[in-house]
């Protein structure tokens, strides 16, 4: 009974179908041409576009579309947000870090620090300094003292020379000092009188320079600054085979610092980075070596965000006594002088600058539009050496750098010996052209 | 050095009036885990060497110029039992860094190399590879069986 119900209930539905295919005539296209079907629509202006919402991935799944659509939220959110709070959510997260030390423990450091921080280095000064320009530096010298010509310019350039004789001879002559603590010659000697050089010098140029009335000069500031630049695979632990971006930090305590209300002019224009060379080091940063430490990221320019005097113009320097130049002469290692200079100059110029740009609304996802130059002294007492620094990306992570053809960049000169020696109160063999590069230096306005 | 009384042979054969004496410390240069700079080269020292002694070692006896020394105990592992269930310690050891100075640098040499040349002809070693190589051709399954197991056919 049952088969033969099926049987027929087959063939019913075969005479049905056999009854709708020979309704339709044999030659009739099966997909009809768009055109046909348009024209029997006569009320095309009534068809709206149907508006659905964007496609996205998950915000709460666990995928990898779903972290990277929070990875964009948050930068999103952050881009939103007020300055202060940017520097909040840049620097919330705590996870292990690289600590750079400006002044650097290991050998060679400069070329390690250029690639941390995608600086190029150029020895020599920017052309603003070079000493073939005299004539508009002494113009720009003259504003204040109107139609003034060699005779007074010669005779402020006698008040600092005397200034900084004097300032020699307090520490190293008039001053009976009692002898100093195991390793903190540097600091209780040069010190003082890299203070009292600062502080006299920034009060007779203040006459000049109408940027400095307004500056602020601070003594032992912190700067600070955290960015992520390169990435790994983690290689143990639950979080295995995952890529994390390298963090960095530097916490920087230069000798003293001049702050300003204007930004300082750029040296070159951002275009002429783009041919500059820095080195490339594939490496792990700990086989240089540095080391990983966890603590509260900070950025820090030196003064807190209302400040008006937010942008940099001249940092100073004082070389520890573990790496001063005699003691590198005795443990043979003369060659890392020059090295170590350039590495502290640039670690802690890039951390200050790249700190100003920060107070100014800039991070890793909004680039800098407009350059910002910092300079800095480094000084062991006798030996001078100054650097200038154009920052002109914060954009350092893998996924900001990809293309992005801007280079920070990095001028420097070699250390240049100041004095010889102080003898019976006088100072012995005072070099004019180091002096003229700090006024120079301290001249610089936009 | 560490401080144990040294005792040294006061009579050797022949009496030889100039006396050599060198630490009796060995020094292994290994080849490092992780990539390394090119002017840093790896070293096990023993546990009683410092830094100052591996530099001083290097640069007297070899005249190698070094720039710094790093060291560092590597913990060897404890985590192994043996048949009776007991933990067996993996020796620690320490291990040097050596950053060279003057700009030289150090690459582990390639101890084992690959050989590359080919048998003389009519040796015996020529011979082996041929018969070697015959035995594996004659191990492997016919193709044309298509991975079929030899036990299953007629």
């Amino acid at each position: 009974m049952n088969r033969n119900k099926k049987q027929m209930s087959n063939c019913c539905t075969k005479a049905l179908n056999m009854a709708a295919r020979t309704r339709l005539p044999l030659l009739f296209p099966k997909n009809l041409p768009p055109l046909r079907n348009q024209q029997l629509a006569h009320t095309q202006a009534a068809v709206k576009e149907p508006s659905y919402p964007p496609v996205v991935a998950s915000l709460t799944a666990k995928s990898k579309s779903a972290r990277l659509r929070q990875v964009e939220e948050q930068i999103q959110k952050i881009r939103a947000s007020t300055v202060q709070e940017k520097i909040d959510y840049i620097t919330r997260i705590q996870r292990e870090k690289f600590v750079i030390y400006p002044q650097s423990f290991s050998r060679n450091p400069d070329k390690w620090y250029q690639h941390f921080t995608k600086t190029a280095y150029i020895p020599g000064l920017p052309e603003k300094f070079s000493p073939g320009e005299e004539q508009p530096e002494a113009a720009e010298n003259s504003p204040p003292a109107v139609d003034h010509h060699q005779g007074s310019e010669d005779e402020a350039f006698r008040d600092i020379r005397s200034l900084v004789t004097r300032v020699i001879l307090q520490e190293h002559w008039h001053l009976n000092k009692r002898k100093v603590f195991l390793f903190r010659k540097q600091e209780q000697t040069v010190g003082p009188l890299l203070r009292n050089l600062v502080a006299g010098l920034t009060y007779s140029l203040a006459k000049y320079n109408p940027l400095i009335p307004l500056s602020s000069l601070d003594f032992n500031p912190q700067v600070n600054f955290y960015w992520r630049r390169g990435q790994r695979f983690i290689p143990k632990g639950h979080r295995k085979g995952r890529l994390e971006p390298t963090r960095f930090q530097i916490d920087d305590h230069p000798h003293s610092q001049i702050r300003i209300t204007q930004q300082l002019p750029q040296f070159t224009p951002m275009e002429a980075s783009y041919s500059a060379e820095v080195p490339e080091i594939t490496l792990a940063p700990n086989v240089m070596p540095l080391f990983r430490r966890q603590y509260d990221n900070h950025i820090y320019t030196g003064s807190k965000l209302p400040d008006p005097a937010c942008y940099g113009h001249t940092q100073f320097h004082l070389v520890p006594d573990r790496y001063h130049r005699d003691r590198m002469a005795r443990q043979q290692q003369s060659d890392q002088v020059e090295p170590f200079l350039r590495a502290n100059g640039l670690a802690s110029l890039f951390a200050w600058t790249g700190a100003q740009a920060m107070y100014q609304g800039f991070w890793n996802h909004e680039d800098v539009t407009r350059p910002f130059v910092s300079q800095a002294v480094i000084t062991d007492g006798q030996f001078f050496s100054f650097f200038c620094y154009q920052l002109n990306t914060v954009a350092l992570s893998v996924e900001a750098d990809s293309d992005n053809p801007r280079k920070n960049l990095l001028w420097g000169t070699e250390s240049m010996r100041l004095y010889e020696s102080v003898q019976d109160g006088e100072v012995v063999g005072l070099d004019d052209g180091v002096i003229k590069l700090l006024v120079k230096f301290l001249m610089n306005q936009p | 050095m560490p401080v144990t009384r040294l005792l040294y042979p006061l009579y050797q054969l022949g009496n030889p009036q100039l006396r050599i004496f060198r630490p009796n410390w060995f020094l292994t240069l290994v080849r490092p885990g992780k990539e390394m700079p090119p002017d840093t080269a790896q070293f096990r020292i023993p546990m009683v060497m410092t830094k100052y002694d591996v530099k001083n070692y290097l640069e007297k006896i070899y005249n190698v110029p070094v720039g710094t020394v790093r060291t560092r105990i590597q913990f060897g592992s404890n985590k192994k039992r043996n048949h009776l269930n007991q933990k067996v310690k993996q020796p620690d050891y320490k291990v040097a860094y050596v950053q060279l100075a003057q700009g030289q640098t150090f690459t582990f040499p390639n101890i084992f190399p690959e050989k590359d040349s080919e048998p003389t002809e009519g040796s015996m070693e020529e011979v082996q590879e041929k018969f070697m190589e015959d035995e594996k051709q004659k191990q492997k399954l016919d193709p044309r069986r298509g991975g079929v197991t030899e036990w299953f056919g007629l």
